[in-house]
């Protein structure tokens, strides 16, 4: 009885740990250089728009230091797409980043 | 008795909550990029977006081609979106820039006192959702997503 006990807390265990890897592998954080965000009353568009997009988790936009840091779930949404979405409200995404897993 | 007095007392509070929550509209009398007068009483019964933006501010140029589609696609459920510029603007560039985009809904020259009526947060671009009353049912800060459309104006086109 106890022996099985032991292998089902293992299997448990096990499990457990499985998805805590495949949450973090699927965890992404990027910083994207936001250029022309001068206008800080302009800049709540670029935080709405990015937490309206579906895989966004967190999102920290700085108009002082031109930059949004977004935390998403690479499986639903690309870096691609993020800088696309922040096109779209009218400021440029820049090319150059940097990207931490 | 007991359940009637809750249920009464309940059915108070409600209508309470929502009394404080629904605003009347502040009357607005502004001038247009056309010199005419815009009376925001002249509206009653549509459905208005008062869209506070100017030509400087990025996020407001990009939503406004989306604007000129909802004026054209609504204006016959009754929508009336009306543009309100935020300083600093001059008469000559606000008209070239709406030229341009074929903007098709009266431009009104505002100043910060004006947005203050409405909102007194530091957002660009704000829309006001005013519904057919004069009410004021929505401040939507940023820019207008087609959800939010589907969501908070729609349904007040019905």
């Amino acid at each position: 009885m106890k022996k099985k006990q032991f292998v089902s807390t293992i299997v448990m265990a096990f499990v457990l740990a499985l998805g805590a890897v495949g949450v973090s592998a699927a965890t992404r954080k990027s910083t994207i250089r936001v250029e022309g965000m001068h206008c800080k009353m302009c800049s709540a568009s670029v935080t709405k728009a990015l937490k309206a997009t579906v895989g966004v988790e967190k999102v920290e936009v700085s108009a002082e230091k031109g930059e949004a840091v977004i935390q998403y779930d690479d499986e639903k949404v690309t870096e691609a797409k993020l800088r696309e979405v922040i096109n779209g409200t009218g400021f440029k995404a820049v090319e150059e980043k940097s990207d931490t897993k | 008795m007991k359940p009637i007095l809750c249920l009464a007392l309940v059915l108070t509070a409600a209508t309470f909550v929502q009394a404080q929550t629904i605003q009347k509209a502040p009357s607005l009398s502004l001038r247009d990029i056309r010199g005419h007068v815009v009376r925001l009483s002249d509206y009653k019964g549509k459905v208005v977006l008062l869209n506070f933006w100017a030509t400087w501010c990025p996020p407001c140029r990009a939503e406004m081609p989306d604007l000129v589609k909802m004026q054209r696609e609504y204006r016959s459920l009754g929508l009336q979106v009306i543009g309100i510029t935020y300083p600093p603007e001059t008469v000559r560039g606000v008209q070239r820039f709406t030229r341009q985009l074929r903007v098709n809904y009266p431009i009104a020259l505002g100043t910060k006192e004006t947005k203050s009526l409405f909102d007194e947060s530091e957002t660009l671009p704000l829309t006001i959702v005013i519904d057919r009353e004069g009410n004021i049912r929505d401040r939507i800060e940023g820019i207008l997503l087609p959800e939010e459309f589907e969501q908070k104006i729609k349904p007040l086109l019905k």
